[in-house]
């Protein structure tokens, strides 16, 4: 199998060494942006039958985690026949060593990612460093971010907070020649660049979007078709998934490819959609020598069983509740301080770590309006979520007199049926301006994580403010009512958040 | 592969079996109930049943096929015969000056011409040579030419099997896609393409939906197409086939 790896033309390096026609992508570009720009774009026809599809979506999810235990060992065992090497870890730890086993016995040099929630969950980057292996976000905003030595962690979209010229700045010197601020020279650069990186690699690391029981294979949803890449050129592909990404069947994946690119950009279809049904065949030109798929448990487990929360499992990492939320809107992402923001971080961050006592406020605010079970395509009622979490953890005797009284004011707000709407009607909002919007601009690609979403355009985004700052007075007051304290708290927190925002 | 490392790779899946032993029954204890080893009763499965009714006439799939896949960026021609889709081919490679042309390695598009009609490019078949890099030759395509198995109207998308003669990279490297559906291969649904993957005994490694040239929004949310796939992707669809 790998007689013909060794015998190719040429070491990796020199293989490496592409003689690009950079013309030929120039030309390229400018053929397909200016059509694109030029307006021609139709907005994406209104699907029908939505509340019938978000049905059926939470149906087979419900119906998949009810019989986990079942539908995983399918899984791994029909993964196992297609060539995988399948493996199971308990704790981020667990599959941390698994892949540093696996890397060290390849003697990696580099490995390329694809972008990944579950890595960043488990902080797999770092780990790859201490062993001296390279780790490459291949996510053009990811790559870029990389190169500042930043972590996309504390942003909305990995690199709106770069202008051109800071980029172009950063590849430049990463180029070792000057480049202009010009987005598709940049873009080339990278694509050059990266191409090498792949063709050198080791490892390839991917994420996993569904995981389908009756053949063992793996789905990936994403719209650069760096994921392709990852999961193509390197001779070994490591792929992450969380225990619950399974489905029972192709079948199944229709649904969720209706639901999850129209909740999370609004398009009919990612760029690509791509199942990976094991390594290369013998016979095959191309694609990995040697597959592991690791399966992460992580506190997931902690939600089996639960009657309360058993359902954040059905969740699609779609982001739509993001979208929706007129907190995270208002907040932005890097506010939440996990790996998972907005209001299914908010819920998952804790549930995860099984720990109310870390549970930060910010459910608080999240909570208003059930705007995120309205746009949520498998309808997991995120809200009643966040209020057991903040009663568990009263009665847990977590709280302290301040957070008490934030509490009562919290309940004022959910019994205000005013307020409420109100609230309810600014997710609307939001969420139809990701739908209409989030065609083609919108960067938001399910695989970019729901934490670096940024869809609110200039004129909405005016908008969503002035109806949020009424919103925001009406909720003082009504906070004043219970409490000055906690009005004086809330403005607190509400102006801590604003003033360090980089959403401006 | 050494020895060393089969027994390696051994090991680590006799522990990984055990440890799925351990991991599953904590699952079914969680949810409080016996292991279930036998496959689940389902009422509900696949997509809504009034969505297995819909079916677009030949005209409207193809009228669909053609919104679709242009609203995201791509282009959609039609060729009356091979002989046609040939020529719009060779006519793009002149215009854009393209020095490197890959195909895949099918009968169909061998009888394209291609390698005749531009003996001034060149003009390579996937995976012909055991000792070529083919990886680093789709690199450095700047034409890609496939033979997609399906294409899907309500997604705009075009459904691509791997095998031996269909490299994953000949669709996914260069800067420019081809890629040339029979016309009778168009279908209304992707359930279409999807279910009967479901029969299948053993499926291709590869399965890839391509709706449109690769995108990103990264540098100050400025869109820009081929990043890292093809920035250009036509679609033929040829009557004849
Ligand atoms: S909880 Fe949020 S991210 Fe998860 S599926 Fe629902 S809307 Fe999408």
């Amino acid at each position: 199998m790998s007689t013909q790896q060794t015998e190719l033309k040429g070491t990796v390096k020199e293989r490496a060494q592409l003689a690009l026609n950079n013309d030929f992508l120039r030309q390229a570009v400018k053929f397909t942006t200016e059509r694109l720009r030029s307006g021609k774009l139709k907005a994406a026809e209104e699907h029908g039958n939505w509340e019938e599809w978000r049905e059926r979506g939470r149906q087979i999810r419900l119906h998949t985690i009810a019989h986990l235990d079942y539908y995983l060992g399918e899984f791994a065992n029909n993964a196992r026949e297609n060539g995988v090497h399948v493996h199971f870890a308990d704790t981020a730890q667990d599959a941390i060593s698994i892949a540093l086993q696996i890397a060290k016995a390849k003697e990696a040099k580099s490995a390329v990612k694809s972008k990944s929630m579950v890595t960043e969950e488990i902080h797999l980057n770092q780990a790859l460093q201490s062993i001296d292996c390279e780790a490459i976000e291949t996510d053009l905003g990811e790559y870029i971010i990389q190169l500042a030595n930043e972590t996309p962690s504390h942003i909305i979209i990995p690199a709106i907070h770069k202008n051109r010229y800071q980029i172009a700045e950063l590849l430049s010197e990463d180029a070792g020649e000057q480049l202009p601020p010009e987005t598709s020279v940049l873009a080339g650069y990278v694509r050059k660049k990266l191409r090498e990186k792949f063709l050198q690699a080791d490892i390839g690391v991917t994420g996993c979007n569904f995981a389908i029981a009756e053949s063992g294979s793996i789905v990936l949803f994403e719209n650069e078709g760096n994921a392709r890449m990852v999961s193509t050129v390197p001779k070994t592909q490591i792929t992450f998934m969380g225990m619950e990404r399974i489905i029972p069947s192709w079948a199944d994946l229709e649904v969720m490819a209706t639901l999850l690119p129209r909740s999370a950009t609004g398009q009919k279809l990612t760029v690509y959609m791509s199942g990976i049904t094991g390594p290369k065949r013998e016979e095959d030109g191309d694609g990995p020598e040697e597959m592991h798929i690791i399966i992460l448990d992580n506190g997931r487990s902690l939600q089996l069983g639960d009657p309360e929360f058993q359902e954040l499992l059905n969740c699609i990492r779609c982001g739509a509740c993001l979208n929706a939320c007129p907190v995270y809107r208002h907040i932005g992402g890097h506010a939440y301080g996990g790996t998972y923001s907005g209001p299914i971080g908010a819920v998952l961050t804790p549930a995860l770590k099984k720990n109310v006592a870390e549970w930060d406020d910010i459910a608080n605010a999240s909570s208003l309006c059930g705007a995120c079970y309205e746009a949520c395509p498998v309808k997991i009622p995120l809200h009643d979520m966040l209020v057991s979490l903040r009663r568990r953890k009263v009665e847990a005797g977590h709280d302290h007199p301040l957070e008490r009284v934030g509490m009562k004011g919290f309940g004022t707000v959910m019994s205000n049926v005013k307020v409420y709407h109100r609230a309810l009607k600014l997710g609307k909002l939001g969420q139809k301006v990701v739908v209409r919007d989030g065609g083609i601009r919108a960067k938001i690609g399910p695989l970019k994580g729901w934490n670096s979403h940024r869809v609110a355009p200039s004129i909405s985004k005016q908008l969503f403010r002035e109806q949020y700052g009424e919103l925001r007075s009406e909720l003082d007051q009504q906070a004043k009512a219970a409490d000055p304290a906690v009005a004086a708290r809330m403005r607190e927190w509400l102006t801590g958040r604003d003033g360090g925002a980089s959403h401006e | 592969m050494s020895n060393a490392r089969k027994d390696w790779l051994q090991q680590l899946d006799e522990a990984s079996k055990q440890k799925q032993e351990q991991f599953l029954n904590g699952i079914a204890a969680k949810l409080q109930r016996p292991r279930m080893t036998q496959k689940p009763q389902r009422p509900l499965q696949g997509a809504p049943e009034f969505w297995e009714q819909f079916e677009l006439g030949e005209v409207e799939k193809l009228e669909m096929f053609q919104r679709n896949f242009e609203a995201a960026g791509g282009y959609v021609l039609r060729a009356a015969t091979l002989a046609d889709a040939s020529n719009i081919i060779v006519d793009k490679a002149v215009e854009l000056k393209a020095m490197h042309v890959l195909r895949q390695d099918e009968q169909l598009l061998e009888q394209l011409g291609l390698e005749q009609a531009m003996p001034q490019v060149k003009v390579r078949s996937w995976n012909d040579d055991a000792l070529e890099d083919w990886k680093a030759r789709a690199a450095e395509a700047d034409i890609g030419v496939v033979l997609a198995d399906y294409a899907v109207a309500y997604t705009g998308s075009l459904a691509l099997l791997s095998s031996k003669t269909k490299g994953r990279s000949v669709s996914l490297l260069p800067t420019l896609l081809f890629a040339l559906v029979p016309r009778s291969s168009v279908v209304t649904r992707l359930g279409e393409v999807l279910k009967p993957l479901d029969e299948l005994k053993r499926l291709p490694a590869g399965i890839h939906f391509v709706s449109g040239p690769s995108r990103s929004a990264d540098i100050e949310n400025d869109l820009t197409i081929g990043v890292h796939g093809p920035g250009i992707v036509y679609t033929i669809i040829i009557d004849e086939l």
